[in-house]
């Protein structure tokens, strides 16, 4: 196995740019999702049967239908509706809207986990529900399911791997790889070289929200 | 806005070829989470293991299967493999990757399970005079299964999404099929629909069974 | 004034106050106590709106708690409530805790909020403690730093739901003296609690509870001595 030698810098360029783009949309989709992620799982901490159960429904099948059909449905459905968009807008609103699923989840659960009495005592104070919810329950929420969004953020830089099926160009760095092996032929290399992309990119993400859980957690901010 | 005019039939005529491919995606679902699972329970006890080699071995796996995306895995499968000279077709390429996509995540719903049981119960078990695998047996694993039910149950349900990467490649599971399909009949819409429909009853159909069985084993 | 008439209040189908008449003049202390679900912590939770009812009507100084036109927001800032546990917000230090409701509710800017904080969290003797975490104080400690919070919003009265019954037993002292404190200055307390002697000497009048109703009521010494009622009997039995 000898290294083609048309492996060139311009194809570690192109790939390097295809990390780029993937970071890029990762941070647009998981800022997009995890805003309206939150007003969903907001939403189904109501005491409306009725909005809980429809947002309930929503998420489950989303939850239920592959990344890859939902970018194929959407797409095709804005050229139905006469309003094609292009590969990236499309993509970025379906993948958004894919991890908002999965946040609103992990947003219920941490308003959930903070304590009733908490909450009592917070509204005995005299704070309105606003009050309550924004400068108590919200940080003490946030802190209990951080790990967990972290991991949700760590997909949606997976997936986007799978916009590539719109055909957005510039590609993204899974593309970008496959591009470079039609043409190089060295798919192990190239293929690892990619994963050691993901993975870096992947341990950047995670070692930034250690450092932040870190100046929580000097806090003790759970419960004893 | 909407010129286009639906057309289900074309779709209604192909039911069928759908229906196999869907048995395909399930079958993949099952074997990879259960080939996956077996990996996992080796995983999870090499962990602590006193060789380093050992512990590196499932830590890389680990790392690696959580840290990229399925699609790098299922094409390391099947055109990584190829160049050193093992050639997967497009059916065990989604096996392979898929499985060992789940034994990355299972090996950590393992651990957390098993963590989860207070200390207790093992020194309580032990204290009543029974051996350490007659406690990990009859006290620690039925306490173990029931906390990782619910994981695994939403670990198959991950899994059989996964297995929608196969049509990058070229395998005729239901998302294969569908793309097969529409590329025949001009209706990708109507097309993509319906097997979006299908996912959802086949992962309701799976938590359905799930919960059946819970109920069965852990009494609710 | 607090004035409490004939309260129902249910759960669902389970009624837990089943016609409560209770009066509180302002100075008083009275202790409620009972056996566990007879209704204590419940009737506490409704007299500040956090808990609806079903039937009766509850004046905190001719205001009627629960009617339709009243702001529970605002009433709230008459009445301090202290909890079991869990009280602390576990995210802010103890001057940000002890801060936080007078900046946002009373609109004190930062430096009075603090400065409040400081005084109250020294009244309770926290005042090494100010830039604590919750999760670093003891029991006690997280007890007194509800009640400086508490007190930070200057209440008319105190509610307290066993706020004791949680503690390690060396802890529970330090919270009883700083009630104690409170009583001496004058605040008026209604405090659900198992500790009978704390309720003798500094209670004023002790009220029984058994079945969702006052079963009992009189003057401290007396109904914890010389208990009339039958129940009564066996519950102070039972404690003692």
């Amino acid at each position: 196995m000898t290294i083609d030698p048309n492996f060139s810098l311009k194809d570690l360029i192109f790939m390097a740019q295809g990390a780029a783009i993937t970071f890029a949309l990762t941070i647009i989709s998981g800022a997009i999702g995890t805003a309206l992620g939150f007003l969903i799982g907001w939403a189904r901490t109501s005491s409306s049967i009725l909005v809980v159960a429809l947002l309930g429904a929503f998420i489950d099948v989303i939850r239920s239908v592959p990344l890859i059909i939902q970018f194929i449905l959407f797409n095709s459905f804005m050229a139905i509706a006469d309003y094609p968009l292009d590969p990236f807008t499309s993509g970025i609103i379906t993948l958004s809207v894919y991890i908002s699923g999965y946040v609103a989840e992990v947003v219920k659960a941490g308003i959930e986990s903070v304590p009733r009495i908490t909450r009592l005592a917070a509204r005995g104070l005299g704070l309105t529900y606003l009050q309550d919810f924004f400068y108590v329950v919200v940080p003490i929420g946030v802190r209990t399911v951080f790990p967990s969004w972290t991991g949700l953020m760590l997909g949606v830089m997976k997936d986007t791997s799978l916009i590539a099926v719109l055909g957005a160009t510039p590609p993204e760095l899974l593309r970008a790889s496959q591009i470079v092996i039609t043409r190089v032929q060295e798919p192990l290399l190239i293929l690892i070289g990619a994963g050691c992309f993901y993975f870096f990119m992947c341990a950047v993400i995670t070692k930034i929200n250690m450092r932040v859980e870190r100046s929580w957690n000097i806090t003790g901010s759970t419960f004893k | 806005m909407f010129e286009y005019t639906f057309q289900w039939r074309v779709v209604w005529q192909h039911l069928p070829d759908l229906l196999e491919a869907s048995y395909l995606t399930i079958e993949i679902t099952l074997l990879s989470v259960v080939v996956g699972l077996v990996i996992a329970i080796f995983l999870a006890s090499i962990q602590n293991s006193r060789f380093s080699i050992l512990r590196g071995i499932s830590i890389t796996w680990i790392a690696f299967a959580r840290n990229t995306p399925a699609l790098l895995q299922i094409y390391l499968a099947y055109f990584g493999l190829g160049a050193l000279g093992i050639h997967l077709s497009s059916y065990a390429a989604v096996l392979a990757a898929i499985a060992f996509n789940n034994a990355g995540y299972l090996t950590e719903i393992l651990r957390g399970g098993i963590t989860s049981i207070p200390r207790n119960q093992n020194l309580a078990g032990l204290g009543l005079g029974l051996t350490a695998t007659q406690t990990y047996i009859y006290i620690l694993l039925p306490q173990v299964l029931k906390a990782v039910f619910l994981p695994i149950t939403n670990q198959v349900v991950w899994a059989m999404l996964g297995t929608s990467l196969g049509m990058i490649i070229g395998l005729q599971e239901l998302t294969g099929m569908t793309t097969f399909l529409q590329s025949q009949t001009f209706r990708p819409f109507e097309f993509y629909f319906v097997t979006a429909c299908m996912y959802v009853v086949i992962a309701k159909l799976m938590t359905f069974s799930a919960r059946l069985v819970a109920r069965k084993m852990f009494h609710g | 004034m607090i004035d409490i008439q004939d309260v129902h209040k249910s759960y669902g189908s389970l009624e837990v106050l089943k016609g409560v008449n209770l009066t509180v003049e302002k100075g008083e202390v009275i202790c409620l106590i009972g056996a566990s679900g007879s209704g204590k912590s419940t009737l506490l939770l409704c007299i500040n709106a956090l808990e609806s009812i079903q039937s009766g009507k509850i004046y905190v100084d001719d205001i009627e708690v629960h009617a339709k036109s009243t702001n529970p927001n605002k009433l709230r800032q008459k009445l301090g409530i202290v909890f079991q546990q869990f009280n602390a917000f576990p995210h802010l230090t103890a001057r940000e805790n002890v801060g936080l409701a007078p900046r946002l509710v009373h609109s004190k800017s930062r430096a009075e909020s603090d400065e409040l904080a400081c005084e109250q969290l020294s009244y309770v003797g926290l005042a090494d403690k100010l830039n604590s975490y919750p999760a670093q104080l003891s029991g006690g400690q997280q007890q007194r730093l509800a009640i400086a919070r508490a007190l930070a919003m200057h209440p008319d009265y105190l509610l307290l739901d066993e706020v004791t019954s949680a503690l390690d037993p060396e802890l529970v002292g330090e919270v009883l003296d700083t009630l104690r404190k409170l009583s001496d200055s004058g605040m008026t307390m209604i405090a659900v609690t198992h500790e009978m002697s704390f309720a003798r000497e500094v209670g004023d009048r002790v009220a029984f509870f058994h079945n969702g109703v006052i079963h009992e009521i009189g003057p401290a010494r007396d109904l914890i001595d010389n208990p009339q009622e039958i129940r009564t009997k066996e519950f102070l039995g039972k404690i003692k």
